[in-house]
């Protein structure tokens, strides 16, 4: 019986699953609720519903957070769902991915599967119990999700289209659990196995944007761009959810299979070896941080030239986006004088792009924390290594990485936009390297936590995520000018809207160096600990 | 401290905030001799050696290596002194082989290319694989042939052959035995008895963060006790 010990097995995950899981479940319906009751006070009135919506109907926008729909009865509910769907199918995504991984190869590669295997327990039973556990969560978070809906109520709430809007979420989620589960098969590492199904992601939410952009198939074909098809509150169609769930079925039957038939400890695609000796430039403190940055440096490399080139592409039809909305033209025009349409959406993505890349960047620097935390620093440090030469390896990785995706997500947007003759090489490079004092000055904030601070390094999260609700609702809203102002990316000169201004950019290189300075002098002085 | 004195610590004390986990450890070593140190699990064996290694930064008190402050001089100290943790933690994607490399040559020093082979024919280890599909014994050799592959003086080794076979003990032991022959000197943190009476020439013994007793193997074997039997009665606070 290959599923013998499936149900003592299952609830083995639910034990452990006890604390993290539980969190899960409560943070997802709780945030969904949470935000949906700003909208009321946030759009009151149906001017400001259209208003909103006419600054979603632009091609950065669609292609952020996918299509616009119900302008003809336009509800605060439509609204939400139209701008927070995305990030809950993203954090459910997140949620599914990492829980069928720690449960599949995570376990596998530690050696505790094994413990298992050597029980009376079947083969499948480890497998069919995480993902039938990963439907579970999915499901209670989708119920509860749309009735604290219903009970909250904004305006132009029903019931059909608060379950819609929840199931798109669990829907996706599942789908990615079953990913997930395919991916742990055919990587034999657990690492593997989860950057594969992030790869999937991340191709998902591209081609969606392309999709709902342009219009074409491709939205059907990304479960991402299906999910959003349910156009929750208004259409609600429930095909969307059918198709998703018959997706993941088929997708966790393949993965089963394959479960049954390989090794313990196996992949279908074996771990490659690796060199035998390490490379000259391995062999000293800048070379190890390289090292163990090289390979998400290449992911996000790749990563910043196509979200380059796909905002670009998208660039090119701005004019005939705005072509039928008034609103909008006559909004921006009024903001800009005589400047183009197209100048008016550099700065802006400039910024999108800006904060984006911050995360990987912010990461390379709390990388030197999170080496201490496993033990390994110590190592280093026994050894003729001395901290300064460590920190400034990773804090120069750090810079540097500002500066390749910066350039990398402007080429990208400047190859794929220049066929429309809209746009120069100097305005976009501009523009975007503008921000890279903003990308700089979030880095340092890691740096000097780093430093002085390690236990509190999720600050500078904090940080980003003010600054991101910022840029993104400071946009969308009035906000107090005071408010925007502490988030650095509001303090960048809008290129080439603006005119350039030194000031806030030399403050923002001087409050760097200073702040890295500061961490540098604490992490030299305090014990290396796990 | 005299010529010949590799390690000297006295007074050493180290609080993580209010609890206090050694409190005024003395010990000092000569070049050239092999020093047993014992102590059950949580009694300071590991705070002691990462204050030597100036990972941790002694609350009070001296930690002096070759004459030299284990904190501010670490970094000059650390091109003399070779160290294995007894739990080794590696990184994921790097293999073996880059990983031991990476340490010999972060010591300041041009890696010895035959001493590296030598030793990983020794320990049967395969360099090519990645860390993270290492058994914990296998990762316990990656910081053995670092560590004897390199031309240190001092060899901190802390519970260095936990999770190795008994064929690959014996390696280990006649590893030490090598070192041992060239004068350098060895700090030698364990539970395996029997390990620490064959190899060490002196002992020392750790409780509640403390020295509690000093000697030399030739005088306990004279006694006629072991080093089981010492150890266990210090413990149990009666001497047979």
């Amino acid at each position: 019986m290959t599923t013998a010990g499936y149900a003592r097995y299952s609830r083995f995950i639910i034990r452990r699953e006890r604390v993290v899981g539980l969190i899960w479940l409560l943070a997802m319906p709780l945030a969904a609720f949470g935000l949906a009751s700003l909208y009321p006070g946030l759009l009151p009135t149906p001017e400001s519903l259209l208003s909103m919506a006419s600054t979603m109907n632009t091609p950065a926008m669609v292609a952020m957070m996918g299509p616009v729909y119900g302008l003809d009865s336009l509800t605060p509910a439509i609204a939400m769902s139209q701008e927070c769907l995305i990030w809950f199918a993203i954090a459910s995504i997140l949620m599914n991915i990492f829980f069928v991984n720690r449960h599949t190869r995570v376990d596998e590669e530690l050696g505790r599967h094994e413990m298992f295997a050597a029980l009376p327990v079947g083969r499948l039973a480890g497998g069919a119990s995480v993902i039938v556990d990963a439907l579970v969560m999915d499901v209670v978070i989708t119920i509860l999700t749309a009735l604290l809906l219903i009970a909250l109520d904004v305006g132009g709430t029903t019931a059909a289209g608060a379950f819609a809007y929840a199931s798109s979420i669990g829907a996706q989620g599942f789908l990615f659990a079953a990913v997930t589960l395919l991916t742990a098969q055919l990587f034999s590492t657990a690492h593997g196995s989860m950057g594969a199904a992030f790869a999937f992601m991340g191709i998902s939410y591209i081609m969606r944007a392309s999709g709902d952009v342009s219009g074409g198939a491709l939205s059907l074909i990304s479960p991402m761009g299906l999910g959003l098809k349910v156009q929750a509150f208004y259409a609600n169609a429930f095909w969307p959810i059918a198709a998703l769930i018959a997706e993941a079925v088929a997708v966790a039957a393949l993965a089963l299979v394959v479960n049954a038939r390989r090794d313990v400890g196996s992949g279908v695609f074996p771990a490659r070896k690796g060199r035998d000796s390490a490379s000259r430039f391995l062999q000293s403190p800048l070379g190890l941080a390289w090292r163990l940055s090289r390979g998400t440096f290449i992911a996000w490399a790749v990563a910043f030239l196509t979200l380059g080139a796909m905002y670009g592409a998208v660039l090119g039809e701005l004019d005939s986006f705005v072509e039928g909305n008034d609103v909008i033209r006559r909004m921006l025009e009024g903001q800009l004088g005589a400047k183009s349409l197209v100048d008016a959406y550099i700065p802006l993505l400039g910024c999108v792009m800006a904060l984006i890349a911050s995360i990987p960047v912010v990461n390379t620097v709390n990388r030197l924390r999170a080496e201490e935390r496993r033990g390994r620093l110590e190592q280093v440090y026994a050894r003729a290594a001395s901290r300064r030469a460590m920190f400034a390896g990773f804090a120069a990785i750090a810079a540097a990485e500002a500066v390749v995706f910066t350039f990398l997500s402007a080429f990208g947007l400047y190859v794929s936009a220049s066929g429309t003759g809209l746009v120069s090489l100097g305005a976009i490079m501009g523009a975007s390297f503008a921000y890279v004092p903003a990308i700089l000055t979030l880095a340092a904030v890691a740096a000097m936590l780093v430093g002085i601070a390690p236990r509190l390094t999720a600050l500078t999260w904090a940080l980003f995520g003010y600054s991101f609700i910022m840029m993104y609702f400071g946009r969308l809203f009035d906000m107090p000018t005071v408010l925007p102002r502490l988030s650095p990316f509001s303090a960048v000169p809008q290129l080439p809207v603006e005119a350039f201004r030194a000031v806030p950019i030399a403050v923002m290189c001087g409050l760097s160096a200073l702040m890295c300075g500061v961490g540098l002098a604490g992490y030299r002085e305090r014990d290396t600990r796990y | 401290m005299s010529a010949n004195e590799v390690i000297r610590i006295e007074g050493l004390v180290k609080r993580f905030g209010r609890i206090s986990a050694l409190n005024g450890i003395d010990l000092s070593v000569k070049a050239g001799e092999v020093r047993a140190f014992l102590g059950p699990n949580g009694a300071g064996k590991s705070t002691t050696i990462r204050c030597l290694l100036g990972i941790l930064r002694a609350t009070s008190g001296s930690v002096r290596l070759f004459g030299q402050d284990a904190w501010t001089d670490a970094v000059e100290l650390h091109k003399r002194l070779a160290y294995v943790p007894g739990d080794v933690n590696l990184w994921d994607n790097l293999t073996g082989g880059e990983v031991i490399d990476l340490f010999l040559s972060l010591r300041g020093t041009k890696p010895d290319r035959a001493a590296r082979q030598k030793y990983l024919d020794l320990f049967e280890l395969d360099p090519s694989k990645k860390c993270r599909t290492y058994s914990k014994g296998n990762r316990q050799k990656v910081a053995l042939v670092a560590a004897f592959a390199s031309d240190a003086e001092l060899f901190v080794l802390d519970e260095p052959t936990s999770g190795l076979d008994p064929l690959l003990e014996k390696v280990f032991q006649d590893c030490v035995g090598v070192i041992k022959a060239r004068g350098r000197t060895v700090l030698l943190s364990s539970h395996i008895m029997s390990e620490a009476e064959k190899l060490a020439d002196s002992v020392s013994i750790i409780k509640d963060g403390r020295i509690v007793m000093e000697g030399v193997m030739r005088d306990i074997a004279a006694r006629g006790a072991s080093l089981e039997e010492l150890f266990l009665s210090e413990y149990k606070g009666r001497v047979s």
